[in-house]
């Protein structure tokens, strides 16, 4: 069976391969990220399906490249979308902390992780690491001015709700198409 | 898709800078405007950030639906905190506020802190986005990742920085030819119907491939970054930044801003105005 997760050993370790991997899931998420859509019986939360690459590269790769791949990759949206790479900051920061915890997160676990379903366990791990990280968010009470209530209803409910859903479906189809061909390959 | 940077090339006076004065201006005001709740203030921030807004020259048609998204949302945001806060004021309750009307159905008091309040917010968050578009449309792409080094972030992060924006156009490519690939085995990306799982589920053929493809074939970018020695030494950039003058002062003004918020934060005087016409309303 697979190899994913990384190591406890090579964790943090910052390689060519580190950066190149965590360009390649920040300039997909930038790409894919420009769609989104909808979700029926809401006004404003917007499923945007790319978010999966987050936990995806996370889990795949080491927290490293998940924090990059969540972190330049929102400010990527940002930037090719007119508003600037800092205008949302502790959102892009929010998708980050999504990433890094879904590094995180299967190195913590350790052999309980190596042993069980692969995809059930990359969807575990998106979604803990989609509410935990998400939770950054809760910055906009400082950056906004609005209560906590506001940010925990208008925010961070609708965020998590939509990323969960997109996670959820496409991350443990990601780790399900890439593992055995991480095997072939000899990654 | 549109994938192209808004970059407008270096016409304005903005474009000019130093991309890491855009970049610092964005980030001391992320710290600055935060503890204005004083409406006169921000609005005297607001005009600042507006004048520098100006000097990107940024013709409004290409921002226009970007203003639209943020006044759209600042007001649900504002309206929203308002009903849920049922008409508080930060630590000011019911009992301290001058209320000007009810909310129609949710019977929630509109009182004149509240609009002033409100106004504040707007008015915090226009000055963010006044700071913070102009990095779109005033740095190349390309300047970004020395821009990142020479602020000290490490070199291995802002080379990887600099990669992304390099890697966003021919992804791009690939995510057509992707999808153009799929529609010849019979996919149809437009198809309605099913529900949000439904329609996640049909991106997969997209997205999966896309992904994929992009992770073996960058094999060859990492085998050229490691006979280049990548990561073993320290590296130069082709782009120099070097402040000048105006550079300078553009920083200068901006700590000097921060300074004076943080020490009129520290003093007490930044918190809630409520406009002395909007208490008369009120009945004051």
């Amino acid at each position: 069976m697979s190899t994913m997760p990384i190591s406890r050993d090579t964790l943090w370790e910052v390689t060519s391969r580190t950066i190149v991997y965590a360009a390649i899931g920040a300039a997909l998420y930038a790409v894919l990220g420009l769609f989104n859509f909808l979700l029926p019986g809401t006004q404003n939360v917007y499923v945007r399906p790319a978010y999966a690459l987050v936990p995806f590269f996370g889990y795949a790769f080491g927290p490293i490249v998940g924090f990059f791949t969540g972190f330049v990759g929102n400010i990527a949206i940002d930037q090719i979308t007119g508003y600037g790479a800092f205008t949302a900051w502790n959102w892009s920061l929010a998708n980050g902390l999504a990433g890094l915890l879904a590094g995180v997160l299967p190195a913590m676990m350790g052999a309980r992780m190596a042993s069980s379903n692969k995809m059930v366990s990359a969807a575990i791990v998106a979604v803990v690491a989609t509410i935990i990280g998400f939770a950054f968010v809760v910055t906009d009470i400082w950056v906004f001015g609005t209560a906590p209530e506001t940010v925990l209803t208008a925010s961070y409910i609708p965020v998590v709700i939509a990323n969960v859903l997109s996670a959820v479906i496409l991350t443990p189809i990601l780790v399900a198409v890439w593992g055995p061909l991480q095997e072939q390959l000899g990654r | 898709m549109n994938v192209a940077p808004r970059y407008l090339g270096r016409g304005s006076w903005l474009a000019r800078r130093d991309p890491r004065v855009l970049i610092l201006v964005a980030v001391l005001a992320a710290i600055a405007v935060p503890q204005v709740f004083d409406l006169r203030i921000a609005l005297v921030l607001l005009v600042i950030a507006q004048l520098y807004y100006r000097a990107a020259r940024i013709p409004f048609a290409t921002v226009r639906a970007q203003w639209a998204f943020v006044f759209i949302f600042l007001t649900i945001i504002v309206l929203v905190n308002t009903v849920i806060t049922g008409g508080e004021v930060g630590t000011l309750v019911l009992g301290d506020l001058h209320i000007l009307f009810h909310l129609p159905l949710l019977n929630t008091p509109i009182s004149a802190e509240a609009v002033a309040y409100g106004a504040t917010q707007m008015v915090r968050y226009l000055t963010f986005a006044s700071v913070g578009f102009p990095i779109a449309f005033a740095v190349a792409p390309a300047d970004l990742g020395p821009a990142f080094a020479r602020l000290r972030v490490p070199y291995k992060f802002a080379f990887g920085i600099d990669l992304t924006f390099r890697f966003i156009p021919s992804l791009a490519d690939d995510l057509q030819t992707t999808i153009d690939a799929q529609r010849v085995r019979g996919y149809d990306p437009d198809r309605k119907g099913r529900g949000p799982i439904g329609r996640l589920r049909r991106l997969t053929p997209v997205v999966v491939p896309l992904t994929i493809n992009a992770i073996v074939n960058a094999e060859d970018t990492i085998d050229a970054m490691d006979l280049r020695a990548f990561g073993t030494g320290k590296r130069t950039w082709l782009r120099e930044l070097i402040y000048d003058q105006s550079d300078k002062l553009i920083l200068a003004g901006t700590v000097g801003i921060l300074l004076i918020i943080t020490a009129l934060n520290l003093a007490g005087y930044t918190r809630l105005w409520t406009p002395g016409f909007l208490i008369d309303l009120a009945g004051g």
